[in-house]
């Protein structure tokens, strides 16, 4: 029979994708601990953000050898890029604005809104993966994935809640959702991979 | 549900990655099918009982 090409276990996604987050959240604590400001926050957290582009190309190359990649995911991951530096770039203008300009009524609301408006745009994205995907396999790994990271969300934001309503713990911006429902995408991603499937 | 995809591939010659190509689906839901972990659509079994010029119930198999 012809070789199958089993796939060898290949690292690198995970290893970048550890790298991004501790990067990210170490940057993140370092800038808080530093006592930075929002604006040299941004500038500090630009670099660990870079990592995104080998996370996703080695991602991708992974996907090609491992025989789960597909036209509508390579769609989705550019996306993701598109949405990440933008959301990046959006919260950067927004935080300088609003520090230089102290602006207020329709100026502020505009301001406020718009490191929103890239999060809409990667909602949009995961709906026209759906839409775009015909490999009905990878579509069903998808959904069960991004489901977990939902069910994880839901858990997260109510525990969380409930314990912020008795006063036991600090409170929590609710931009959070995206970063806690991404993680729990990744979680079962990486569960996936991990059980082999 | 099992089903004998691995056997009429193995008599055909064709890798996984054979048989993902001509049914343009990635070689993951091959695998998937194959192994069981994953039971395909009815138009994506169609198109397998095609391929192989098989009625669908000589491929899928109830358990």
């Amino acid at each position: 029979m012809a070789q199958d090409n089993a796939p060898v276990a290949n690292h690198a996604p995970m290893l970048w994708g550890l790298a991004f987050v501790v990067a990210m959240f170490g940057t993140g604590f370092g800038a808080r601990f530093a006592g930075l400001d929002g604006i040299w926050t941004m500038i500090v957290m630009l670099p660990p953000m870079l990592l995104l582009i080998p996370l996703i190309r080695s991602t991708e190359r992974d996907g090609n050898f491992a025989g789960c990649s597909s036209p509508a995911l390579k769609r989705y991951n550019r996306r993701g890029l598109i949405w990440s530096f933008s959301y990046v770039a959006a919260l950067f203008f927004a935080i300088s604005v609003n520090d230089w300009l102290k602006p207020e009524g329709p100026l502020l609301w505009l301001i406020a809104v718009l490191p929103a408006l890239p999060i809409v745009y990667f909602v949009w994205g995961l709906y026209r993966y759906l839409v775009e995907e015909t490999d009905e396999y990878l579509k069903m790994r998808y959904v069960t994935h991004a489901l977990f990271g939902l069910g994880l969300l839901l858990i997260v934001a109510t525990v969380w809640g409930f314990l912020e309503s008795f006063k036991v713990v600090p409170h929590v911006e609710s931009w959070m959702a995206v970063p806690v429902w991404a993680i729990g995408l990744g979680v079962a991603q990486i569960w996936h991979r991990v059980r082999g499937s | 549900m099992r089903n004998r995809l691995k056997v009429l591939r193995a008599e055909r010659d064709w890798s996984q990655g054979d048989l993902a190509e001509r049914l343009e689906v990635s070689r993951q839901s091959v695998n998937a099918i194959e192994t069981g972990k994953y039971d395909p659509s009815l138009p994506l079994a169609f198109r397998i009982a095609d391929l192989f010029g098989l009625p669908i119930e000589d491929i899928f198999l109830k358990d």
